[in-house]
């Protein structure tokens, strides 16, 4: 089992750092579904180790909300609008170099967390909490709304995983509580970015400059 | 019971207000609004005579420190509630039903005992205001409610990586995973939980639920959300909305300061309470929009809470706290008249506002004694509260701190009181009229409470003051 959630929590990683090295919007949007569906399996896989099987419920909640329905939300919001960025784009080589640097920092960070936790996932859980940093720096660093809403996602797939690999997930009501959170916060950005393209023709977060001091 | 009504009122008032129309939505949403704010009290009451109140098997219980801020968000939403209808006519079923979702959610962020739920609720409060927010949809209100709902959700989605870590210590020591964030399991197993551990998830709760209560420099979405809302929405989420924010990292202190100590907690609230009132003085020195400068000053109070809570000890904890309350009176009485001065100047700024007192005999009256109080100024309660904070940070030692939070405390001052007498004074600009007697009121009563923080106690305030110190420790 430590073997199949350490290579499953590398891989997440792997997806997470794509998207950063990628421009293509619409490619980055699926990178996010493949994560989230990673993230699924990852619950599958702890359920069927530990007989957890109220996993699979929330496996199943992964694979609607975010495999699915987000995607696709994000699809609508950037419809339209030029795949990737116009104009020189900043280098791909010094965000990935900045994302492996947080993700060494992941690891010093986890280390009294690692050594504290008697579970057989615990291998991934530095990777998760890489997961969560990469997203951070993503949403803050995005130029265009849906890279940043992207980066909060990734965020929020990493906290997840964390959750996940550390402690078999939170309490159900909790759980429930987040993905109800996390959809809301899709449809509300959603709404939000179809208004921000109708006043100002486009997704750059530039345009948003009309409150100052 | 009680607790349960408490939250379903608003809620109920909400769904039924979705589909009422004119002067029926008037009604329905006075009607919600006072059922709400005497259950408020009422709960409040019942908690300053019995110690706590729980209902469905603990998921809900209110403490002392829950009832300070169900009381707080109940006045301040009754205040917000009376102005409330001069915004939402025409558009009714876009206002008071996120108006009374979002109250419900304040009332469950601070009634809830379960860790994880006051998170989702919390982030509940972000989600029903994001669209009183961008209530008049215009391109700054649009702007101000996606740098809302993006840097809020980012922050508390931080606090959540805070929670989870705080899970994993408890759950791993003690098992039991359903009641493994119930607030009262973890205060029970804090001297067990792992310090290292507890510690690093303080550090991202802080960060976290500070993004919330508009903690610099985690405060930047603050000025625009609260400028760009309509002037009831400004009020409570400047008065109350701040403070929950405050109140959700109250609730981890105690449990951190077992399992690590004190100083962690302590180092830290006072470093961003003197960042936040550093960044807010540089911008009250010379303010261009008025509702904006109220925003700032809202930074400075809760970073001078927040030194409060850093300072610890009966006046600091009890200083903090009550400063929370007193400021949320002055600011939400003071955002429901800058809603009265836009209205009559149709400008936010502060070049376009002369001669306020000419121009509204009732409400500029109001906004100058209101403006005293924030201030600080005796007989007002804002003094009695800042003395406590500052006193509490001389008798711990803190005196370099103390010193530069008064420091920061005068500039402040000098550059509210000059904007305030530009403002106040001068030919009278602008057409609008003031509105009656009656209006002024609920306002009136307002500050007549904050002369009563201010110059004799009612009773049971240090009562309740005395029991909230005993639930956040030392």
């Amino acid at each position: 089992m430590s073997d199949l959630s350490n290579f499953l929590a590398f891989l997440g990683l792997v997806t997470t750092l794509l998207m950063v090295w990628r421009q293509s919007r619409p490619a980055r949007v699926r990178l996010l579904a493949a994560q989230s569906l990673l993230l699924a399996a990852q619950a599958v896989t702890i359920a069927a180790f530990t007989a957890r099987y109220g996993l699979l419920l929330v496996a199943a909640a992964l694979v609607v909300v975010k495999v699915w329905w987000i995607p696709r939300a994000l699809t609508r919001m950037g419809r339209g609008a030029p795949p990737r960025p116009l104009g020189p784009g900043r280098s791909a080589g010094i965000q990935l170099l900045l994302a492996g640097a947080l993700v060494v920092v992941a690891y010093a960070l986890m280390l009294p967390v690692t050594a504290s936790s008697a579970l057989p996932t615990r291998g991934g859980i530095p990777l998760a909490f890489a997961m969560a940093l990469v997203g951070f720096y993503v949403c803050v660093s995005g130029r265009d709304v849906v890279g940043q809403i992207l980066g909060f996602l990734m965020l929020e797939n990493g906290i997840f995983a964390l959750g996940l690999l550390a402690a078999y997930g939170l309490p159900g009501l909790v759980e429930a509580g987040v993905f109800l959170d996390v959809l809301v916060v899709v449809l509300v950005t959603e709404g939000l970015v179809m208004q921000i393209r109708h006043e100002h023709a486009g997704l750059d977060v530039d345009v948003l400059r009309e409150l100052r001091g | 019971m009680l607790l349960v009504a408490l939250l379903a009122v608003p809620l109920a008032g909400a769904a039924f207000l979705a589909r009422a129309r004119g002067r029926v939505a008037t009604v329905g949403h006075g009607l919600t609004t006072l059922a709400t704010v005497g259950l408020a009290l009422a709960v409040s009451v019942a908690v300053v005579r019995q110690t706590a109140l729980q209902a469905l098997d603990g998921f809900l219980r209110v403490d002392a420190l829950s009832a300070w801020m169900v009381a707080l968000v109940g006045v301040v939403a009754g205040l917000a509630a009376v102005e409330a209808p001069h915004y939402a006519h025409g558009a009714s079923q876009r206002f008071y039903p996120f108006f009374h979702l979002f109250v419900f959610t304040m009332l469950l962020a601070v009634t809830t005992d379960d860790l994880g739920f006051m998170w989702v609720a919390i982030e509940g409060t972000t989600l029903a205001s994001v669209f009183l927010v961008n209530f008049e949809r215009t391109r700054a209100s649009l702007e101000a409610s996606y740098k809302y709902v993006l840097i809020c959700s980012v922050g508390i989605a931080v606090a959540f990586l805070g929670t989870v870590l705080l899970y994993f210590a408890d759950v791993t020591r003690f098992g039991d995973a359903e009641y493994a964030l119930r607030w009262t399991t973890l205060q029970r197993l804090a001297p067990g939980l792992p310090g290292p551990i507890v510690e690093l998830a303080f550090v991202f709760l802080l960060v976290g639920y500070g993004t919330k209560a508009g903690l610099a420099p985690m405060h930047t979405w603050l000025p625009d959300a609260h400028s760009e809302a309509p002037a009831p929405v400004s009020a409570m989420m400047s008065g109350v909305l701040l403070a929950i924010g405050v109140y959700a990292i109250l609730r981890f202190k105690p449990i951190v300061d077992v399992a690590a100590g004190p100083a962690i907690a302590r180092r830290l609230l006072l470093g961003l309470g003197l960042v936040s009132m550093a960044v807010a003085a540089v911008f009250l020195w010379n303010p261009r929009n008025y509702k904006r400068m109220l925003a700032y000053s809202s930074v400075e109070h809760l970073g001078l809470v927040s030194l409060g809570l850093a300072f610890g000890g009966p006046w600091g904890v009890a200083g903090a706290l009550l400063h929370v309350a007193n400021h949320a009176l002055a600011k939400s009485v003071l955002f429901l008249l800058s809603g009265r001065i836009r209205a009559a100047y149709a400008s936010m700024e502060i070049e376009d506002v002369r001669g306020l007192l000419a121009r509204l005999p009732l409400s500029g009256p109001l906004f100058f004694a209101a403006m005293l109080a924030l201030l600080g100024l005796p007989p007002f309660g804002l003094f009695v509260s800042e003395v406590m904070i500052i006193g509490a940070g001389f008798a711990s030692g803190h005196a370099m701190a103390s010193m530069t939070a008064l420091g920061l405390l005068v500039i402040a001052f000098a550059g509210l009181l000059r904007t305030l007498q530009r403002m106040l004074h001068g030919e009278a600009s602008g057409r609008g009229g003031d509105r009656g007697v009656w209006a002024a009121t609920p306002l009136v009563a307002a500050l007549v409470l904050l002369l009563m923080t201010g110059l004799a106690w009612p009773p049971g305030l240090a009562r309740a003051l005395e029991s909230i110190r005993l639930v956040v420790g030392p």
